[in-house]
C-alpha cells in the first residue's frame, strides 16, 4: 500500500514537470488566439491567414484552440458571458452564422464590433453579411460561403442514361423518378443527410426564396415547406435518400463508403467527398432541384469571425481581420491558400476572381468548381432568419422520422410547429 | 480418499450449467474491450465495417493519434488530475469518516444525514454555480478547478464510516493512554488498520476522476488542460472520424484505469467488504 | 476530557463538511434561485409569476419524452441489472467453484472502462455497417442490416443493454461483498431445518442483505434518473429524440443549440432532484418493512 502511494506520488510529480514545461505560456503585443474547430476546413484557413498577415507583421503570432465543433465554441462563449468572467475566451472566435444573432443579443458585452477596421464591406456578398451586421453595425469578418451545391456522380448517372444537365434545374418530383431508377439500377442512394441534424428542409426551402418563419414566427404549416417533406420521406422510402443516424454515418459510411450518387450541402462538404479517391474524375457540381422547376441556390453552414469582449488587443485583430479575411492586401493568399488546403470557398468578391479559383479540378471532371461555386453563391436568395434555427432543424428532423414510421404530414409539422412555438414562448 | 473424490466430481457435475452461463457472461464482458484492442491495430474503414481480428495499422494509430491530438498533455493532465483528486478525497474524506464514527455524537449523526443528502444532486444542477464560482476563483482550466467540487464526496464518507465500525476502539484508548494525541492516532493507528479501505476507496475515487466528462467538460476549456476523456469524445465528434484513431485514443483512456483495477483488485474487494458490513 | 475529544471529532469532520456546504449545497441554492429567473444567461431577472419556469415544465412535451424515456431505463433496466448481480453473486459465492477470481475479474472489468470510452465502443459496435450487424449476416440470422441505434426500439435496447453490461459487475461486486459477511450458523441451521435452495436464499440471504440491496438500488435509481453520457455518445438522444434522457434534456436546454435557458434548467434538474429523493424514500420505507 505504501509502496503504492509512493508510486501514484512520483508519477505525479514526474507528470507535473512534464506538463510544466509544455505550457510555458507568454503573453507578448503581437500574439492573438483564436478558438476554431475542423482541422480539416477552417483551421488550414487560418493558418493561411496568419502566415500572410507575417509578411507586414513579422512578429505575428496566432494561436489557434480547436474545439471539436461548433457546440463547443457556443457552450465557450455560454459560460463565459452567463459567469460575467470573460477571461476564459479568446482574443478570437469563430462563430457558426445561424448561432450568432442570439448570442451578440443575449451577451452584448461578449463582442468587439468590427467598426474602424478597414474592410470594404461592399466586397463582399449581402445573404453572407445579413448574418453578422446588427443594426448595421459589423461583428463579423467572413470565412466561408457555405453556399450549397448538388455533386452527382455522373458514371452512375449515365448507367441510367442521364447526364449532369438532366438533373439540373429539374423539378423534386422528376429527382424522385430518376432516383428511383438509380436505386433500382445500380443500387445507389441519389442523396443521404446526417438526420441527427437534417439541413435538408432549410436549403430546400431556401432554394424557393422561402423560409420556416414568417415575421419572427414558425410556418410549418406553408405548403411549400409540406411538399418538400413529402419529397424527402418518399425518398427516404424509396431509398433513394438515406437519412444516417448521426455525422459519422454520414460522412463515413455514405460519403466515404460509397453508398451514394449524389451529395447536396454547404460546399465545405467538397473535402468529404474528395476523400475517395477511387472516384476522382466521376463527380461534377450543379444546383439544387426546386418544387416547381428551375435552378435552386441556398447556403447552410457557414461561419465568420468575431472578436470577442475579452481581447486586449482590439487594434491588432481589427487590422489582421482586415488584412486578411477581410478582403485587404493579404486576402488574396489568404482566400487562396484557404481553398488549397482547406477547401474554404471566400464570399470576397474580389479575392474570388484569383487565379487559383478559375483553376479546373481533375476530381470533378476538369469543372472550375470554386468558380461555379462563386457564381451560384451570388444568387442565394436572402431569407428570414430566426435565433431558434437549431431547434426547428430538430422538430422538422424528428417529424420527419415520425412521418416515416406512419405520422401523418399535416398533423406532424403541426406538432413540431407547437413544440417549437412553447420553446420560443410565443 | 476416493469417496471424497467422487463426491467432489459429483458437485462439479452439478457445476456444469453455472459454469456455462458464467463463461459466457463474462465472454459478454470481456469482448467489448477485446473488440477495442483490435480496434485499434486497424485501419478506419475496416474498424467502421466491424473487422474481428487484429490488423497491423497499430503503429500507424499511434502515430496519427500522437501527431494530431495532444495525447501526452492530456494523458498526463489526466493522472495529476487523478492523482491529486485520489490522495486529497481519501484523506479528507477518511478523516471525516473517521470522526463521525469513532467521535459520534448525536449532533455529528444528524449532520452526517444532511450532508447524505448531497448524493443526490444532479451533476446538471450545480454545473452552472460551480462555473461561476471557479471563474471567480480564477480556477478555469487549472487542476483544481477540476477537483475542488470533488474532493469532499457523501459516499467516500459513507465508505469510510461504515468500514471504520470494525476499528477496535481498544486501540485508541491504549493509545490515549499512552499519551498519543488525537490527532496522531488517526495517523498512527487509524491509517495503518484501514488500509484495505484506502484501497478500495483509492480505486473507486480514481476512477471516477480519471473517467468524468460532464463537469471537465465544462470547467477545463483549453486544449491545454483537457483530460482524456474529453480527447477521444472530442476526436469522436470531429468532422472526420479516422476510427482506428480513435479506438487507439480510447485504449490510452481505459487502460490506466484498468491496470490499477488489476493491481489493488484483491484490496479492493476486501474495502468494499468492510463497507456493506 | 469528553469535551475534548468531542470536539476533536468535529475538527476531523468538520474540512470534508465544509467543502460538502460550498461545493453542493451552495450551488444547489444558486441553482434554485436561477430557477426563479428567466431572461439572458448574463442578466436574468425574476420571472413573473415566479412559477413561470416550475409551470412551465408541465406544460412541455419534450420534457415529458425524456422524462419517459428516462424511466422507462430505470424500470427496465435497474431490476435486471440487480437481480442478474444478484444471481452472479450468488454463484461466485459458491466454495466448490473453480476460477472463481477469474470470473469476478472479468465480469466487474467492464466498470474499468470510462462512460465515454464503453458509449464510442458500443456505438461503433452497432453502426449500421458495424461488427455486430456483420456477424449477424454472416450467420445468417438477419437479411439486411439492422439499423440498430436509428429505430426507437433497438436504440432503446442497446442503451439498456450497455446499461446493464457497464454496471451488472459494479453492483455485483457489492453484492458478494455483502454474502462473505453473512452469518454462516443461520446456514447450517437452515440445511438441518431441510430448506431448500430458493427457500434458503429468499428467507436467509435476502433479509441479510437488505442494507446491500438498499444501497445498491437507491445508487442504481439516481445513477439512471441522471443519466447523461450514453444518450450524449451512445444514441445522440435520436431517433427523433426518442432515446434522449432528463440530464441529456436539461444540458441542451443550458448549453445545446444556443439556447442557454439557464433559469429553466436549473427547474428542470430540481425536480430530478425531487425525484431521485423521493425514490430513495420509497425504497428506505420498503426496505424497511420486510423485516
Amino acid at each position: 500500500m505504501k509502496k503504492i502511494f509512493a508510486m501514484l506520488l512520483v508519477l505525479t510529480m514526474v507528470f507535473s514537470l512534464m506538463a510544466m514545461s509544455g505550457s510555458a505560456y507568454a503573453d507578448d503585443a503581437n500574439k492573438l488566439t483564436v478558438m476554431a474547430w475542423d482541422a480539416n476546413f477552417n483551421i488550414p484557413a487560418l493558418e493561411a491567414a496568419a502566415a500572410a498577415y507575417q509578411k507586414v507583421n513579422p512578429d505575428f503570432e496566432l494561436e489557434i484552440i480547436q474545439q471539436p465543433g461548433s457546440t463547443e465554441v457556443e457552450q465557450a462563449v455560454t459560460l463565459a458571458a452567463s459567469s460575467g468572467d470573460l477571461s476564459t475566451l479568446p482574443d478570437i472566435t469563430l462563430f457558426q452564422d445561424h448561432a450568432i444573432q442570439k448570442f451578440v443579443r443575449d451577451y452584448p458585452d461578449a463582442w468587439n464590433t468590427l467598426e474602424g477596421a478597414d474592410i470594404n464591406w461592399d466586397d463582399f456578398g449581402a445573404e453572407k453579411l445579413s448574418y453578422s451586421t446588427f443594426d448595421g453595425v459589423h461583428y463579423g469578418a467572413p470565412v466561408d460561403n457555405g453556399t450549397a451545391i448538388f455533386a452527382y456522380r455522373t458514371d452512375i448517372l449515365e448507367q441510367c442514361g442521364y447526364t449532369v444537365e438532366d438533373v439540373t434545374g429539374i423539378t423534386w418530383d422528376r429527382w424522385l423518378e430518376i432516383g428511383r431508377e438509380v436505386k433500382e439500377k445500380t443500387g445507389f442512394a441519389l442523396l443521404s443527410m446526417d438526420h441527427n441534424g437534417n439541413d435538408l428542409p432549410y436549403m430546400m426551402m431556401q432554394a424557393e426564396g422561402l423560409s420556416q418563419f414568417v415575421d419572427g414566427k414558425p410556418d410549418f404549416a406553408n405548403e411549400s415547406l409540406k411538399k418538400i417533406i413529402e419529397v424527402i420521406v418518399q425518398g427516404a422510402q424509396d431509398g433513394s435518400i438515406i437519412l444516417a443516424n448521426n455525422w459519422s454515418e454520414y460522412t463515413d459510411s455514405t460519403i466515404v463508403g460509397d453508398q451514394v450518387a449524389g451529395v447536396m450541402n454547404g460546399n465545405w462538404i467538397i473535402p468529404t467527398i474528395s476523400l475517395v479517391e477511387a472516384n476522382s474524375g466521376k463527380w461534377a457540381l450543379t444546383t439544387l432541384p426546386t418544387i416547381n422547376g428551375g435552378e435552386g441556390y441556398a447556403a447552410n453552414g457557414g461561419s465568420s469571425l468575431y472578436i470577442t469582449g475579452n481581447c486586449q488587443k482590439v487594434d491588432l485583430a481589427r487590422e489582421f481581420l482586415a488584412y486578411t479575411f477581410g478582403g485587404g492586401e493579404g486576402a488574396i493568399e489568404t482566400y487562396d491558400n484557404a481553398l488549397l488546403n482547406g477547401g474554404v470557398i471566400t464570399t470576397c468578391i474580389s479575392a474570388g476572381s484569383s487565379d487559383v479559383y478559375m483553376e479546373g479540378f481533375d476530381f470533378f471532371g476538369g469543372q472550375a468548381i470554386y468558380a461555379d461555386i462563386v457564381a451560384m453563391g451570388a444568387n442565394v436568395p436572402v431569407i428570414e432568419q430566426n435565433d431558434f434555427h437549431y431547434q426547428a432543424r430538430t422538430y422538422i428532423g424528428n417529424a420527419i422520422t415520425n412521418i416515416i414510421n406512419g405520422g401523418e404530414v399535416e398533423a406532424e409539422l403541426q406538432y413540431a410547429q407547437e413544440l417549437l412555438e412553447f420553446e420560443m414562448d410565443i | 480418499m476416493i469417496d471424497k473424490k467422487k463426491k467432489m466430481d459429483a458437485i462439479q457435475r452439478r457445476l456444469i450449467p453455472c459454469y456455462i452461463f458464467l463463461i459466457i457472461v463474462s465472454l459478454i464482458s470481456v469482448f467489448p474491450l477485446f473488440w477495442m484492442f483490435t480496434a485499434a491495430t486497424n485501419t478506419t474503414v475496416e474498424v467502421a465495417q466491424g473487422k474481428l481480428w487484429f490488423g497491423t495499422h497499430a503503429l500507424e494509430n499511434f502515430k496519427n493519434l500522437v501527431d494530431n491530438t495532444k495525447l501526452w498533455t492530456s494523458f498526463s493532465n489526466s493522472f495529476i488530475y487523478a492523482a491529486v483528486q485520489t490522495i486529497l478525497s481519501l484523506f479528507i474524506c477518511s478523516l471525516a469518516g473517521y470522526g463521525f464514527e469513532l467521535y459520534h455524537t448525536k449532533g455529528k449523526d444528524a449532520l452526517f444525514a444532511v450532508l447524505l443528502m448531497a448524493m443526490m444532486i444532479p451533476g446538471v444542477a450545480t454545473m452552472i454555480p460551480l462555473f461561476t464560482m471557479m471563474s471567480k476563483m480564477k480556477l478555469i482550466n487549472t487542476v483544481w478547478g477540476f477537483v475542488l467540487p470533488a474532493l469532499s464526496t457523501p459516499f467516500l464518507i459513507m465508505m469510510f464510516r461504515q468500514n471504520s465500525r470494525t476499528f477496535p476502539v481498544a486501540l485508541m484508548d491504549a493509545a490515549r493512554i499512552d499519551g498519543l494525541p488525537e490527532w496522531q492516532i488517526f495517523f498512527k493507528i487509524y491509517m495503518p488498520v484501514m488500509k484495505a479501505t484506502y484501497a478500495a476507496a483509492g480505486v473507486i475515487t480514481f476512477m471516477n476522476a480519471w473517467n468524468a466528462y460532464l463537469w471537465p467538460r465544462v470547467v477545463l476549456t483549453s486544449n491545454n488542460a483537457q483530460t482524456m476523456p474529453i480527447l477521444i469524445a472530442n476526436l469522436a465528434n470531429g468532422y472526420t472520424i479516422d476510427y482506428g484513431m480513435l479506438m487507439m485514443g480510447v485504449l490510452f483512456c481505459s487502460l490506466p484505469t484498468v491496470i490499477i483495477f488489476f493491481i489493488l483488485q484483491k484490496q479492493f474487494a476486501e474495502g468494499i467488504t468492510g463497507a456493506v458490513k | 476530557m469528553e469535551k475534548k475529544t468531542n470536539r476533536w471529532g468535529w475538527a476531523f469532520l468538520i474540512l470534508a463538511s465544509a467543502m460538502i456546504m460550498l461545493f453542493s449545497f451552495y450551488p444547489m441554492f444558486s441553482a434554485l434561485m436561477t430557477s426563479f429567473k428567466t431572461g439572458s444567461s448574463a442578466n436574468m431577472k425574476y420571472a413573473d409569476p415566479i412559477w413561470k419556469n416550475f409551470l412551465r415544465m408541465f406544460k412541455d412535451r419534450m420534457f415529458m419524452t425524456t422524462l419517459k424515456n428516462t424511466f422507462l431505463y430505470l424500470i427496465i433496466q435497474v431490476p435486471i441489472m440487480l437481480v442478474l448481480a444478484m444471481l452472479l453473486a450468488q454463484l461466485l459465492n459458491n466454495q466448490h467453484l473453480k476460477f472463481r477470481g477469474l470470473f469476478r475479474t472479468c465480469i466487474f472489468l467492464p466498470c474499468a472502462i470510462s462512460l465515454v470510452s464503453y458509449s464510442l465502443i458500443f456505438r461503433s459496435l452497432f453502426a449500421t455497417q458495424g461488427l455486430i450487424n456483420s456477424v449477424l449476416m454472416g450467420l445468417g440470422f438477419i437479411e439486411e442490416n439492422i439499423n440498430w441505434l436509428g429505430t426507437t426500439s433497438t436504440a432503446r435496447g442497446v442503451i439498456i443493454f450497455a446499461l446493464v453490461w457497464r454496471w451488472t459487475g459494479y453492483n455485483m461486486v457489492f453484492y458478494l461483498a455483502g454474502l462473505q459477511n453473512l452469518d454462516y450458523q443461520v446456514y447450517e441451521a437452515a440445511q438441518i431445518d431441510g430448506a431448500n435452495g430458493w427457500h434458503t436464499f429468499w428467507h436467509i440471504t435476502v433479509p441479510q442483505l437488505r442494507p446491500v440491496i438498499i444501497m445498491t438500488s437507491i445508487m442504481s435509481i439516481n445513477g439512471t434518473l441522471q443519466l447523461f453520457d450514453e444518450s450524449v455518445n451512445l444514441t445522440a438522444g435520436g431517433p427523433a429524440s426518442t432515446t434522449m434522457t432528463m440530464s441529456h434534456y436539461i444540458y441542451n436546454t443550458a448549453f445545446g443549440t444556443g439556447t442557454a435557458n439557464f433559469g429553466y434548467a436549473s427547474a428542470m434538474s430540481f425536480l430530478v432532484l425531487v425525484m431521485v429523493a423521493i425514490l430513495a424514500f420509497i425504497n428506505l420505507k420498503v426496505g424497511d418493512r420486510r423485516d
